[in-house]
């Protein structure tokens, strides 16, 4: 296999430490990094180098378990096993802790801003997904408090154009949920992994949706809305999410991270393997049942567990990954012509 | 001869069969007695259990209800959107089938007004420590 992804710098990020989660700003010009050092830092690019700018501390009690940017990019919320959140505002010259939401019962495990920005999601071990309102003076209210998991909830994601909420599970389940007369309902369960789901991406228009899972797989599922021609049944006014690609036999453990790029459309996991691995959908693959091919696989790109991979919003190709080994990598990935010149 | 060997078998019958005779009159026994112990220990698991639900769903009305009291008159913004969480609260109080136990969604609707609560709870920025009795903290 022609080798399509380069390693363009490696950070000691978290030190000492496990580095967990890395999101990039909405600009792409930042990165945020978090982990068992209970510090989140954002780190911006000087010529070729990556350095830290800033190291947000004394937020939490424990370790940050995953950070999120507004879609302004002016806020950043990070989570931690301290049970809080803390929602971070950027101004000249740093970062200051503007608030720090509390409800959780135990571990916060995810955050995710709706693209309005008016809304934040963050679910816990306490098995429940928190759905929060902000207001124009940076006021948080919870708006609902969602018990539709029968267990420890590791992913919270926005669709990236509705107020669409998906949540994945360490009782094997996504669930899918809306607002409903002022009160958010979950409407769908999507049902297939056999082991935790530990992530969910959307693809760039929110059509399909990426799952990777303590099962070893990946699947792919597509939304099928009321009256589609290929005769789906959907349950009343709601669309329905079909599973439409499993990829299996590619890992060998647990994939604990998804990221669909939606410049490139390639898909990236991060696995326990150590390993970095890049699908994209065949040309010509039938739409209903697509087929997707392993086109980059970097067997040994951390010294442990790949924790998390983002791809750039901005900058197509650029890839961020980190590892329990405390590192973050930066990977360029060079992508098929369209042309098809690739001999 | 086929008579013969039936009568023999007669006789001797109670004597052979006794052992598999006693055994399965005592099962018999032994299960009516368990059965009727049985209802009697569920019966008051279930009164337990029953006024554990109780007391923990009227404990939301009578905090629901209290709150409401002390912010109805507030008629700004912030406090309407508390009125309304806790109106949703107390309807689902309300609707609450105390009176039928095999109600079949009576877990989900109870575990729907745990989550209503805690979204008041945050609305109104308190943390109630639950204690209705001395010796056991409720665990909800």
């Amino acid at each position: 296999m022609k080798q399509r992804l380069k390693l363009e710098g490696r950070l000691a990020g978290h030190p000492d430490s496990r580095a967990w989660f890395t999101a990039w700003s909405p600009a792409g010009s930042l990165l945020a990094s978090c982990g068992g050092d209970r510090a989140v830092r954002v780190w911006a690019s000087e010529g070729t180098e990556w350095v830290c700018k800033w190291v947000l501390e004394d937020g939490h009690q424990r370790t940050v378990r995953k950070v999120a940017w507004s879609p302004c990019g002016n806020y950043l919320a990070s989570v931690s096993f301290d049970a809080t959140t803390c929602i971070w505002r950027k101004q000249d010259g740093g970062f200051e802790c503007i608030t720090t939401l509390e409800g959780h019962e135990n571990e916060v495990k995810s955050v995710a801003w709706a693209p309005s920005g008016n809304l934040l999601a963050t679910c816990s071990r306490d098995k429940s997904v928190w759905v929060w309102e902000v207001d124009e003076e940076d006021e948080y209210e919870c708006v609902s408090v969602l018990n539709a998991h029968t267990q420890d909830v590791k992913h919270v994601i926005w669709h990236p154009n509705g107020e669409l909420l998906v949540s994945g599970s360490y009782d094997n389940s996504i669930k899918l949920y809306k607002e409903e007369d002022d009160d958010w309902v979950c409407f769908d369960t999507l049902e297939g992994h056999e082991s935790t789901v530990w992530s969910i991406a959307f693809d760039q228009n929110g059509d399909r949706l990426a799952s990777c899972s303590d099962d070893k797989t990946l699947k792919i599922w597509k939304e099928y809305k009321p009256g589609n021609e290929q005769g789906v049944m959907c349950n009343g006014s709601n669309s329905c999410w079909k599973c439409i690609c499993t990829l299996s036999g590619y890992h060998t453990r647990t994939v604990y991270d998804v990221s669909w790029c939606p410049n490139t459309g390639a898909i990236a996991t991060a696995c326990g393997d150590d390993a970095i691995r890049v699908f994209e959908e065949d040309p010509n693959s039938d739409p209903h049942q697509p087929t997707f091919s392993l086109v980059a696989h970097v067997p040994k790109a951390h010294a442990q567990d790949v924790n998390c991979v983002a791809w750039n919003p901005k900058q197509p190709g650029l890839l961020a990954s980190c590892s329990d080994d405390g590192d973050i990598a930066i990977w360029r990935y060079e992508a098929e012509l369209a042309t098809g010149c690739s001999t | 001869m086929a008579a013969m060997r039936r009568s023999g078998g007669d006789l001797f019958d109670p004597i052979l069969l006794a052992d598999k005779r006693f055994h399965g009159e005592g099962y018999q026994e032994g299960y009516n007695e368990g059965g009727h112990s049985g209802v009697i220990e569920g019966r008051r698991f279930g009164s337990i259990n029953g006024a554990k639900i109780g007391s923990e769903v009227a404990f939301y009305s009578g905090f629901a209800f209290t709150w409401k009291c002390i912010l109805q008159n507030n008629t700004d913004a912030k406090s309407s959107k508390k009125l309304k969480t806790l109106d949703s609260l107390l309807g689902m109080v309300g609707s609450f089938p105390y009176e039928d136990p095999t109600y079949d969604k009576l877990q989900e609707d109870l575990d729907k007004i745990r989550s209503k609560f805690k979204q008041v709870c945050s609305l109104l920025n308190v943390q109630p420590a639950f204690q209705n009795s001395p010796q056991a903290g409720m665990s909800f």
